[in-house]
C-alpha cells in the first residue's frame, strides 16, 4: 500500500508541474537547443549554452517576442552525432520548433541537409565558410566571420607585424589543426590567400584528437625556421602547444581561432599565453561596450559566482540576433521556419549592442560580417589590437 | 509450463524452442514490432531502427568476441567500412539496396579478414590493441581519402531505393532493417548449431584442445572474423541508409567501446544478450536525456547542472550491472525464466 501511495503521491507532483506548462503553451514561441555540455567540446560548449540560455530568460523576462514567451528546448548531445539526429528529429517532429539553436561542427555538418528539407533555421556555433552560401545551405545561419575570414585577417596581421618588427623577405607561417571537418575549415583558404599577399605557409601540422604533446609537429616547424603559426584547435590544445614551445624554447609568434583564444586561455596557460595573438569575433565578458550591461544585470541575478568568458558572450549574441528574427517573422505573421528564415534575412547592419559586430544577412550571402577583431594577451588581459576588413568578393564566397 | 527436461532426441536436443508457447510468445512478439512503428513518433521510430541496427551491430560483435573469443575494438571501423561502401555503391553507382547492403556486408568481410590475420599470433589484449590499429587505419583512411569517402566533411547518401520503392522516411526505413536483423538473428542463432558455429566456441574455450579435436584453429579465426565483420558491415550499411550523412565523426572509437558494453552487459556469447545490451545501451542516454529534459525544462537554470549527471548516471549503472550480474542480462533473464518455469515450487 506504501508503494502505491507514494507512486500516487510523484503522479500527482508530476501533473501538477505539467498544468502550467499545458496552461501558457498558447503563448509560447518553441526554439530548439542542441548544445555540448559533456562532450569534448563542453569546455566552451557549456558557457555558449548558458550564454543562449540567459539570454532567452531576459528576453522572457522583458515581455518576450511581442508578448510571446520564448521556450527553450534545450539538450545536451554529448558531441555525438547518432544523438543529435535523434535529438534533432524530436525537436522538429515531436516538439514542432521554429528554429534550433545548434552547436558545434560534428552536429551541423551532419544536420545542414535535413535543415534545408524541414524548413528549419539552424544557428550554429560553427563558422565553417560554405555554410554561409544560402543556394546550398538556405537554412544555416551564425553570428562571426566565416573561419576563413578569420585567418585571411590573421594573416594580414602577421604581415603587417612582420614588417613592422623588420622582417626581411617573407614571413614563415605554420599552420596547426586537428585532422577533423573543424580544424581544417579554413586552412586551404588560408594557404591561398597567404600565397597572394606574400605570407608564405611552410609547414602545415596535424594535431591528433585529445593529443598531449606537440614536441614532434614544433621541432618540424623549428627545422623549417616557421615565425608565426596559427592554431586551430580549442583552448586546452592551444595551451599544449604553448607549453611545449616554452619547453623547445621556439620564439615563434602564436595566434589562435575563437574557440581557442579567449579569456580561459589566460586562465589555463598563465604566462604562457602572453602576447599570443588571436581571433575574438565575440566581446570578452566585462568589455564596456553597451550591450554588455544586460549581461552583467543577468550574472548578478543569476549566477553571481559564475565565472564567464567570451564564448558566454557568443552565446548571447548568437541568441540576440535570432531572437531579433522571431520578432520579424512574428510581426509578419509568419512564425514558422521560412518565416523566421525571412525576418533573419532582412536583418541589415543589425547591432548587438557591441556583443559582436553589426550582422546583415540577405537571401543571397549569409555571410554576417567581413569584420574581423584581432586581440593579443598583454599582461594577462586580452587586448584589442585591431579590426581587419576584408572585402566582400564572390570569389572568397563559401570558401 | 514444463518443469524439467523432456528431450528425448537429438533432434530435440537441437531444436530452437524447446516448447510451444515460446514459438507463440516469439511470433507474437514480431507481430507487435511488425504494427508498432504506425503508432510511434518520428523520434521513437528513429530510435527504434537504432536500436535494430544496434542489435546487429552487437551480434556481429558477440560472434567473434563472445564466441570465439577475440576480443575486437574494430567495431566501429568495420561500421565505417560498410557506411562508406554503401555511400559509393548507393550515391556514386545509384546501386538499389538489395544490392548495395550484401556488398557492403561483403566488403567489409574482406577487410575484417585482412585484420583478423594477426589472430593467427595474437590472443587477448594484444589482440585487442592489434584491432585497435585497424580502426585507426580505418578511420586515417576515411579522413584522407576525399574522393571515396569526402573526408572530414562526410557524404552524403540518397534514401535507399530499389525498383522505384524509395524508403524515404524512418517509417518506411523500419520496415527494411527490422527483418534484416531478424533475418540476421535467426542466421546467427542457427550458426551456433552447426559445424562452424561449434567449431568458434571449441576455440574459444580451449584453442589448443580446438586443435587437437581437428579444428583448423586458423582457419575458423579468419572465418569467424569475416562473419562478425560481414554482420557488423550490415549493419554500417544500414546505418549509413539511416543517418544520411557520414562522416568518420560518426565512427569514433568511443562507438567501439559502447559495442564491447553492449555484448558485456547483455551477455557474452549469447544472442539474447547482444540483444539486451544493444537495447539497453542505446536506450538508456535517451531514458536519461528524456529525464534531464522534463527536468531542465521545467527549471532551466538546472540544465547546466543535470546535463552532466546523465554520464554518471551512465557509468553507475554499467558498474552496478558488472557487480550484480557478471554474466549480463542474459543470465538475469535465464534466472528469471527458470525462477517462472518452477513456480511456485521454486526451492
Amino acid at each position: 500500500m506504501m508503494a502505491g501511495r507514494n507512486l500516487r503521491a510523484v503522479l500527482v507532483a508530476a501533473l501538477a508541474a505539467l498544468v502550467p506548462a499545458l496552461a501558457s503553451a498558447q503563448q509560447e514561441i518553441k526554439v530548439g537547443g542542441i548544445f555540448d555540455l559533456t562532450g569534448v567540446t563542453s569546455d566552451v560548449g557549456k558557457p555558449f549554452a548558458q550564454g543562449v540560455q540567459d539570454c532567452v530568460a531576459v528576453t522572457n523576462d522583458a515581455g518576450g517576442i511581442n508578448g510571446k514567451k520564448i521556450k527553450l528546448l534545450g539538450a545536451d548531445y554529448a558531441y555525438k552525432i547518432d544523438q543529435a539526429r535523434a535529438l534533432y528529429k524530436k525537436l522538429v517532429n515531436d516538439d514542432k520548433v521554429v528554429m534550433i539553436q545548434g552547436w558545434g561542427t560534428g552536429d551541423t555538418e551532419a544536420l545542414k541537409d535535413f535543415v534545408g528539407q524541414d524548413k528549419i533555421p539552424y544557428f550554429s556555433g560553427s563558422f565553417a565558410a560554405p555554410l554561409s552560401d544560402p543556394s546550398k545551405f538556405p537554412y544555416n545561419f551564425y553570428v562571426a566571420p566565416t573561419y576563413s575570414e578569420q585567418l585571411r585577417s590573421w594573416l594580414d596581421w602577421v604581415k603587417q607585424d612582420y614588417a613592422k618588427s623588420g622582417g626581411k623577405g617573407k614571413a614563415k607561417v605554420a599552420f596547426m589543426f586537428g585532422d577533423n571537418a573543424y580544424g581544417k575549415a579554413p586552412i586551404a583558404a588560408g594557404e591561398k590567400y597567404g600565397a597572394e599577399i606574400g605570407v608564405d605557409v611552410v609547414d602545415k601540422a596535424v594535431l591528433p584528437p585529445n593529443f598531449q604533446d606537440a614536441t614532434s609537429q614544433l621541432l618540424t616547424m623549428k627545422q623549417k625556421g616557421v615565425e608565426y603559426a596559427y592554431i586551430n584547435v580549442t583552448t586546452t590544445g592551444v595551451s599544449l602547444v604553448l607549453r611545449d614551445a616554452k619547453k623547445l624554447g621556439l620564439t615563434v609568434k602564436f595566434g589562435s581561432n575563437p574557440y581557442g583564444f579567449s579569456e580561459s586561455l589566460v586562465a589555463v596557460a598563465g604566462p604562457l599565453a602572453e602576447g599570443v595573438t588571436g581571433v575574438v569575433p565575440h566581446v570578452p565578458f566585462g568589455t564596456p561596450v553597451p550591450g554588455m550591461k544586460v549581461l552583467e544585470a543577468a550574472h548578478q541575478k543569476y549566477h553571481p559566482n559564475d565565472k564567464h568568458d567570451a564564448m558566454y558572450v557568443r552565446g548571447w549574441a548568437t541568441c540576440l540576433v535570432w531572437t531579433e528574427g522571431l520578432k520579424g517573422a512574428e510581426k509578419a505573421g509568419q512564425l514558422n521556419g521560412p518565416g523566421v528564415k525571412a525576418a533573419v534575412e532582412k536583418l541589415a547592419d543589425f547591432s548587438t549592442g557591441g556583443l559582436s559586430q553589426s550582422v546583415t544577412y540577405t537571401p543571397t550571402d549569409h555571410r554576417p560580417t567581413m569584420t574581423t577583431s584581432i586581440y593579443q594577451i598583454q599582461g594577462g588581459k586580452l587586448v584589442k589590437i585591431g579590426d581587419y576588413i576584408m572585402p566582400r568578393t564572390k570569389e572568397w564566397f563559401g570558401l | 509450463m514444463r518443469c524439467g527436461d523432456f528431450r528425448e532426441s537429438y533432434a530435440e536436443d537441437m531444436s530452437l524452442f524447446e516448447s510451444p508457447l515460446p514459438r507463440v510468445l516469439l511470433s507474437g512478439l514480431l507481430l507487435f514490432l511488425l504494427v508498432l512503428p504506425q503508432f510511434a513518433t518520428t523520434y521513437w521510430l528513429d530510435v527504434l531502427n537504432r536500436i535494430c541496427i544496434a542489435i546487429i551491430g552487437a551480434v556481429g560483435l558477440n560472434v567473434v568476441t563472445g564466441y570465439t573469443g577475440l576480443i575486437s575494438l574494430g567495431t566501429a571501423a568495420f561500421l565505417a567500412v560498410g557506411g562508406f561502401a554503401t555511400a559509393a555503391m548507393a550515391g556514386k553507382a545509384g546501386l538499389p539496396f538489395v544490392i548495395v547492403i550484401p556488398l557492403s556486408g561483403l566488403l567489409t568481410a574482406m577487410v575484417g579478414l585482412v585484420f583478423g590475420i594477426p589472430s593467427l599470433r595474437l590472443k587477448g589484449l594484444y589482440l585487442a590493441v592489434a584491432t585497435l590499429a585497424a580502426h585507426y587505419i580505418v578511420e586515417f583512411t576515411a579522413t584522407h581519402w576525399d574522393s571515396m569517402t569526402g573526408g572530414v566533411n562526410g557524404i552524403s547518401i540518397p534514401p535507399a531505393q530499389f525498383a522505384g520503392l524509395v524508403l524515404s522516411d524512418d517509417r518506411k526505413m523500419f520496415y527494411l532493417i527490422f527483418p534484416v536483423t531478424v533475418g540476421l538473428l535467426f542466421f546467427t542463432k542457427n550458426l551456433f548449431r552447426t559445424k562452424v558455429g561449434k567449431a568458434f566456441v571449441a576455440i574459444r574455450d580451449q584453442d589448443i584442445s580446438a586443435e587437437v579435436m581437428g579444428v583448423n584453429v586458423f582457419r575458423y579465426k579468419l572465418l569467424s572474423f569475416a562473419v562478425s565483420s560481414f554482420i557488423v558491415g550490415v549493419a554500417g550499411s544500414l546505418l549509413a541508409y539511416q543517418a544520411r550523412i557520414i562522416s568518420p565523426e560518426n565512427f569514433p572509437i568511443t562507438l567501439a567501446i559502447d559495442y564491447l558494453g553492449m555484448v558485456i552487459i547483455g551477455g557474452l556469447g549469447s544472442i539474447l544478450g547482444s540483444i539486451f545490451g544493444a537495447i539497453f545501451i542505446t536506450l538508456l542516454p535517451e531514458m536519461l536525456r528524456l529525464g534531464t529534459d522534463a527536468l531542465s525544462n521545467q527549471w532551466p537554470a538546472l540544465m547546466q547542472l543535470v546535463a552532466p549527471l546523465k554520464a554518471g548516471v551512465f557509468g553507475l549503472v554499467v558498474i552496478l550491472f558488472l557487480i550484480f550480474e557478471p554474466d549480463g542480462m542474459a543470465a538475469r533473464w535465464n534466472h528469471i525464466k527458470a525462477y517462472w518455469k518452477l513456480y511456485p515450487f521454486s526451492y
